[in-house]
């Protein structure tokens, strides 16, 4: 049979496992989510959501079984709505789910059509939306099951001050900026003609109008765009410290002065480009530091958002809501199925089925008994169940992670910027040294305008330019050779740490594996007679065990019969039991048999699956997580740079050192939560190593934002792939070899360029000082100068192509 | 010959000066701000999209306008 493509979300399947419609043949579903979005859609018009999708592939709808109502408490309403001038109701949220731009336009489009709603704009960036909407005509429960009804889901965020402050910095860089490189394109094209002018001879009168039209362009760039230079200047020399800043200000003010010179009658010729340029080029750098903390902030409002607000306490039999700070040390807590506990506490009154891989990566669903721990952030994948609270929530683990986090990213260390730093003495050394020059000159000369010309040549030649280039240039084309292998670096400034990194530690499930179970084994032989029944039992649980043992009948046998089970019910954590007729089935672990009292020696160190019938075990299945395509050259590849590879994670000793042993790995950790995960990446930072971490889950973001470099796999986790500074999109191991040949390579030249340009600036440098050099070729050797590092970077690539 | 290039540069200047107005315009009001969305923007450009707008104006105005009829009743 051939795959297919969900008409919805656009996965492909098996055309034997899809749904499909009589009356509709041309259309398959991998769900019944897909099935029921794509009829909304098409019922409201809006159907040509799938051409504006083209060939991208979505997530399937999500399934929220949370209760909306909690979104039209009064407690949600303090906290999160706002009341707009016009007396509407607004609030922010952040949408789950959203994947490309056809998801923003459904999103917006849904929402538009519906009735009192006067606002709802997604920004896609950042996946943060606001909606404004008429109390009187619509509840806010009512639009977040509106989004819920197409696959989405949406929680509330608090849009904090250092949010907005962000915001509006980031715009107001933006602005600067884009006047700048407006202005610098124009002062560009005007040069064309007036450096070809002193080749073949120019009028005075047309240069005098070229320079006009020069000053005319850079001089909001130096007042508008440059203003904030002046202002880093002056808050710098108010706290006494000499910074870039001071250089950029003071070289483009006295070329500008110089120019102004020149225009107004002068001799000489004049440099508005020098001052257009130089203050873009920083300009640029400085925006992007801004876009990367707005990220940061962004990041910490997904996380946060993901935490519930409120949780549901039992006092004197009555249930009240609370907000998560009211909870006190033995209230008991209500949580019900698909909700997350919100403090850390005590199980009461019954087992309960908590889903903890958000904590510990493990995928499969961990049982409880009276009196075991629940951890806050864990989810009731169970019945409802009670609790009593052991923590209030500021100690929480939740609350715990969430805090590290803001610590982490608010104070990730900063590499040491070789060029900033370079760049701050040579900035002092400029200055003194073209003061210097204009003093020597003026009292042996004693003319000014030559002291003047001849100090001037000095700051521009020895114009930050090439430095300022020789970093972003070199990791640019890094960048972009990277970005077509399907690795996204966050920043330019991870290329060094990365090409420094001598250890990397690697998670196991999602990355040295795949993460899906597969039957590796089957113990007896499947007999038609009772191969229906095995499937039949297989398709009562949507465990992960279940679910592969189904997929392996599925693959291997065709048209299997479908019957009737009755009696179904799950025993906890051990497996299923079911009757068909008088016969009595049982699926599950070796517990299971334990439980039922049926002896069967059966030793693994795989994860099995027995299939009993009236208490004879006719079949056992061994299922194996496979491992990743690529790891045993991935291990070869970093044994040959000489860079350590470990093995970090959540899973039991067993299946740790099983996963080792089978690719040869020697150094591995286990049973680590996310805080020790974290800790251990710590204590190997304290041994002066470059870690590098690897990881896909929500239960890696804290290592990850604890590395020097963190790496996430791109299916993997939303919170991972925010804290991760290097994303690689298409999940494949040898991306991260390809990481350290990019990355070194690159390092490699930008270290070149700086050397290269610290040899120009020390030998044109006094030559300029000895007034053997006029403004104008100062300028021209500065060009050539930013010329010769743009080449040099150029060949970074060159290695691949051959 | 330079009044020429006086003409030239005038008109270039001015041009230039009117694109950037437009695009600080458009920047303040907030349209650069969504890069992503940005770069996607010819997807929500069709005549359809068009309409909806307009249909969305209509509706937020007839939502203003009984918003402001209950805040005057109610001062009454």
């Amino acid at each position: 049979m051939s795959d297919v493509k969900c008409t919805h979300c656009q996965l492909e399947f098996d055309e034997t496992v899809m749904i499909t419609e009589e009356n509709n043949p041309n259309v398959y579903f991998c769900c019944n989510g897909c099935q029921g979005v794509y009829h909304l859609l098409k019922d409201d018009g809006l159907d040509s959501f799938y051409d504006k999708i083209g060939n991208s592939a979505i997530l399937p709808p999500l399934e929220v079984e949370d209760d909306s109502s909690s979104f039209d408490m009064e407690s949600f309403r303090q906290r999160y709505i706002k009341t707009t001038d016009e007396g509407f109701s607004s609030v922010d949220l952040v949408i789950e789910g959203i994947h490309c731009a056809a998801c923003i336009w459904l999103n917006e489009k849904v929402l538009a059509k519906k009735e009192g709603i006067v606002d709802a704009s997604i920004n896609f960036t950042n996946n943060k939306a606001k909606v404004v909407w008429d109390e009187d005509t619509i509840a806010l429960s009512q639009i977040i099951d509106t989004i819920r009804s197409i696959g989405y889901n949406a929680y509330p965020y608090d849009q904090t001050q250092e949010d907005i402050k962000v915001t509006k910095n980031k715009k107001d860089y933006f602005m600067r900026m884009a006047i700048a490189v407006f202005a610098s394109m124009n002062i560009m094209m005007i040069d064309v003609a007036k450096y070809a002018g002193f080749f073949s001879g120019m009028k005075d009168e047309t240069l005098h109008l070229v320079h006009i039209a020069e000053f005319i362009f850079a001089t909001p760039v130096l007042f508008y765009s440059g203003w904030i230079f002046f202002r880093g200047a002056y808050f710098g020399l108010k706290n006494r410290i000499v910074n870039m800043d001071l250089l950029v200000s003071s070289g483009a003010v006295l070329t500008y002065i110089y120019s102004i010179y020149v225009l107004l009658g002068g001799i000489g010729h004049s440099y508005f480009d020098s001052v257009a340029m130089i203050i873009t080029f920083v300009l640029v750098g400085k925006y992007l530091e801004v876009i990367g903390k707005k990220n940061a902030v962004d990041t910490m409002d997904k996380i946060r958002s993901q935490v519930p607000h409120e949780a549901t306490i039992i006092e004197n039999g009555v249930k009240i809501v609370v907000p998560l700070d009211a909870i006190k040390v033995g209230d008991i807590i209500e949580v019900k199925t698909g909700e997350k506990a919100t403090v850390d506490g005590m199980l009461i009154g019954s087992t309960a089925t908590f889903d903890e891989s958000s904590l510990s990566g493990e995928s499969m669903p961990v049982e409880k008994k009276e009196g075991d721990s629940i951890f806050s952030g864990t989810i009731n994948s169970g019945k409802v169940i009670r609790y009593s609270a052991t923590k209030n929530y500021a100690n929480s683990t939740l609350s715990n992670i969430v805090a590290l986090l803001e610590d982490a990213l608010a104070s990730k260390p900063k590499i040491e910027d070789t060029t900033n730093e370079l760049s701050k003495y040579f900035s002092i050394t400029i200055l003194l040294l073209a003061l210097g020059t204009f003093g020597a000159w003026y009292w042996i000369g004693g003319d000014f305008e030559q002291a003047l010309i001849v100090s001037i040549s000095v700051i521009v030649i020895a114009c930050p330019c090439a430095l300022a280039l020789a970093t972003p240039i070199a990791s640019l084309i890094g960048l972009s050779w990277a970005a077509e292998k399907g690795l996204l670096f966050k920043e330019a400034k991870f290329i060094e740490t990365f090409s420094k990194a001598d250890t990397v530690v690697l998670d196991k499930t999602g990355t040295i594996t795949e993460g899906k179970l597969k039957v590796k084994e089957v113990k007896g032989e499947i007999s038609d007679e009772y191969l229906p029944l095995l499937y039949a039992m297989s398709d009562g649980s949507t465990h992960p065990v279940s679910l592969a043992v189904k997929n392996y009948l599925k693959d291997r046998f065709e048209n299997i019969e479908n019957i009737e089970l009755s009696g179904i019910s799950q025993i906890e954590g051990k497996g299923i039991e079911a009757y068909y007729g008088d016969m009595q089935l049982l699926g599950g672990s070796q517990r299971l048999l334990e439980a039922k009292g049926i002896s069967f020696e059966f030793e693994s160190i795989y994860t099995v699956y027995h299939f009993v019938v009236d208490n004879r075990v006719l079949l056992s299945f061994e299922l194996d997580d496979k491992l990743k395509e690529g790891i045993g050259e991935l291990m070869s590849y970093l044994d040959s740079i000489n860079v350590s590879m470990i093995m970090a994670t959540g899973d039991s000793q067993q299946v740790a050192s099983r996963v080792a042993k089978s690719i040869g790995l020697k150094e591995f950790k286990f049973e680590l939560s996310p805080v020790e995960k974290a800790d251990y990446i710590n204590s190997l930072k304290e041994e002066n190593r470059v870690v590098v971490m690897v990881g896909d889950g929500i239960n890696d973001a804290l290592a990850l934002s604890y590395s020097d470099v963190s790496i996430a796999m791109g299916s993997g986790a939303d919170v991972a792939l925010s804290v991760s500074d290097v994303v690689i999109l298409n999940s494949s191991l040898k991306a991260i070899a390809d990481s350290f040949v990019i990355s070194r390579r690159t390092f490699k030249f930008i270290k070149q360029n700086l050397a290269l340009s610290l040899l120009y600036n020390i030998i044109t440098i006094p030559v300029a000082m000895a007034g053997y050099v006029i403004p104008l070729v100062a300028a021209l050797s500065m060009s050539l100068s930013s010329l010769m590092v743009v080449g040099n970077s150029i060949r970074i690539k060159i290695k691949d192509q051959s | 010959m330079n009044s020429v290039l006086i003409l030239e540069l005038g008109v270039g200047i001015f041009v230039s000066f009117t694109l950037l107005g437009i695009f600080i315009w458009a920047a303040r009001g907030g349209q650069f701000e969504d890069s992503k969305k940005m770069m996607d923007g010819l997807l929500f450009d069709s005549e359809e999209d068009l309409q909806a707008a307009v249909e969305k104006e209509k509706k937020v105005k007839a939502l203003k306008e009984k918003k402001e009829i209950e805040k005057n009743s109610k001062k009454q």
